[in-house]
């Protein structure tokens, strides 16, 4: 039956090998790796990880069952409760920052101007640098002793201290990816019909009524594509935070992924740590479907 | 008037991004006196190009940088060979489930990586590579979610003429992959290499949890490993955080224009 079905949508072409199961064959060949991507690398690492957030598990003895135990601790477990507060605050100033000044710099950069291959470089140099590079370059800005910073701004101690290591984290992380969310912006930028500015110019629009009524609804899907992506990736920002202050001072910036990495890899929690990272997975997910949700309040699609 | 605005935005934002990065170099070439002297020389004289010499010197720097050159070009060529020949599949042939394993590529982009990372050190353990270079590579000879929706849309949009004219002429599949397809995708190809070169280079995370053995170090956890060894002597690690990043600066002058095309066809990688 399906076979007579599937002959009918697509005929036998004139080769050896077309319409026959010899071609899935060759499919399911060349579909094999991700296949085994997906049974040893993500569907077998997703179930086991949450049995092990059941479990006591310190990879030396085997795995002791024990239930949702794991889960009434992290829900009484204050440092857990005060990293999901920081994660919340690292978010809540890098999101907003790094979305408004990338679409900014996206504006800019799309007015035309010359040499914008090499402008957009610069812009992606700490793209491409890894954190522990970053870290050497944040160290000449922000050294407490004689760091750049502290030539503009008044001498601070910017990442030994509890209430400005979040912020100064915030602006190097925004510093170091606003490249990236740059050119996002800007592909939508150019996605925009050159009429809907020639229609907004001719009824008189000024430019922050063309801004408003033509930009900011033609990029509202970068933008919200942008919200989505950087709030992800915040909430599991691990490598920043363990290159440049590895949590201190006194846990001021240690972040959930960080609490998780500590529990799992140095204390050899394995179970904890499992439960911390299905307790994050679901907050990752409720967000983003929340954002799903609002968006079709502001997201217009051309 | 807007576009001299324009230019004093942009070029603003463009000294931000870049006067760190000469403070660094510079800081790179100081003695520690110079180092710690306030206020900042911005340049040292005289320069200290010794320094640079002396990371080679006293560290296994050049130990480091081949483990990271290693696993970089075995990454990439695996993540390149698999994620083409899947996308492939899922663009071309006529593959069962073909719909649900797309959606399950794209849904996988979504799940954190902190999920899988306790299994996959159990799973890696259980092989006995601990400490070797297979959990740094092996994973991208299995084909990366970004990389089969990379190369499905590419070879989407490939006209079917070519194909037909092949098998005609009696290629096999593997020989209309291989010898039309891919010659065809070159510009895909070469922008998931500079991503996966990228994500391979700087990776922290699993470097850290897989290599133990100083030896095995990739160049990011090397240099981390660093500040140790020169103890109080920063401009020392300074010197070696610059060096780690010439190769991945080398590759992305050389292959600008894929990166702006692989950050904006991807978006999804942050």
């Amino acid at each position: 039956m399906t076979a007579v079905l599937t002959a009918d949508k697509a005929p036998p072409r004139p080769t050896a090998w077309r319409g026959r199961a010899d071609e899935r064959v060759w499919a399911l060949a060349f579909a094999s790796p991700y296949l085994l991507h997906l049974v040893a690398l993500t569907a077998w690492p997703v179930l086991a990880s949450l049995y092990f957030s059941m479990t006591e598990y310190d990879l030396v003895t085997p795995p002791r069952f024990v239930g949702f135990d794991n889960f009434a601790r992290l829900f009484t477990d204050r440092i857990f409760w005060q990293t999901l507060g920081n994660t919340t605050y690292f978010a809540v100033l890098f999101v907003p920052a790094q979305t408004i000044l990338a679409l900014l710099l996206a504006v800019a950069l799309n007015q035309k101007l010359r040499a914008v291959a090499l402008i957009r470089a610069a812009y992606f140099v700490p793209v491409v640098s890894s954190w522990v590079v970053i870290a050497y370059v944040a160290d000449a800005v922000f050294n407490p002793q004689f760091g750049i910073a502290n030539q503009i701004f008044p001498a601070q101690d910017w990442l030994q201290d509890s209430a400005l290591v979040i912020p100064t984290l915030a602006a190097v992380g925004v510093w170091k990816g606003v490249g990236y969310m740059m050119v996002l912006f800007l592909a939508g930028l150019q996605n925009i019909p050159q009429e809907r500015y020639e229609a907004a110019r001719i009824d008189g629009a000024s430019a922050w009524q063309s801004f408003r009524y033509v930009t900011m609804p033609g990029i509202s899907g970068t933008t919200f594509l942008v919200l989505v992506l950087t709030s992800i990736t915040t909430l599991q920002a691990f490598e920043q935070i363990f290159v440049m202050t590895n949590g201190g001072p006194n846990g001021a910036s240690e972040l959930t992924v960080l609490y998780l990495y500590r529990q799992g890899f140095q204390f050899f929690q394995m179970g904890y740590a499992s439960a911390i990272a299905w307790v994050l997975f679901v907050l990752v997910l409720g967000l983003t479907l929340v954002q799903f949700r609002l968006q079709r309040r502001w997201v217009h699609y051309a | 008037m807007r576009r001299t605005v324009a230019y004093i935005v942009v070029l603003l934002g463009a000294l931000v991004m870049l006067v760190p990065f000469l403070a660094a170099t510079g800081n790179s070439l100081k003695s520690f006196a110079q180092y710690i002297q306030i206020p900042p020389v911005w340049v040292p004289s005289p320069a200290r190009w010794d320094n640079y010499a002396e990371v080679w010197r006293r560290t296994p720097f050049g130990r480091y940088l081949l483990n990271s050159l290693v696993i970089a070009v075995l990454a990439v060529a695996g993540n390149v060979l698999t994620s083409a020949m899947v996308g492939h599949a899922l663009a071309r042939m006529r593959l069962p489930g073909r719909q649900v394993l797309l959606t399950a590529a794209l849904g996988t982009m979504m799940l954190p990586t902190v999920i899988t990372i306790v299994p996959s050190f159990v799973l890696f353990r259980s092989f006995d590579w601990l400490d070797t270079m297979l959990p740094l590579i092996v994973p991208y000879w299995l084909a990366t979610p970004f990389g089969i929706f990379l190369m499905r849309q590419t070879f989407l949009g490939i006209p079917k003429d070519f194909e037909e004219a092949a098998s005609l002429d009696g290629a096999n599949p593997w020989q209309v992959f291989w010898r039309v397809h891919l010659p065809l995708a070159k510009p895909a190809l070469a922008t998931l290499s500079v991503f996966t070169f990228m994500a391979s280079w700087s990776a922290v995370l699993e470097p850290t949890i897989y290599l133990t053995s100083p030896e095995n170090y990739t160049l990011p956890i090397g240099v981390m490993s660093l500040k140790g060894e020169f103890l109080g002597n920063d401009q020392l690690v300074t010197a070696a955080a610059m060096m780690s990043l010439l190769p991945m600066l080398i590759v992305f002058v050389l292959a600008q224009r894929y990166f702006v095309r692989g950050a904006m066809s991807a978006g999804i990688k942050g």
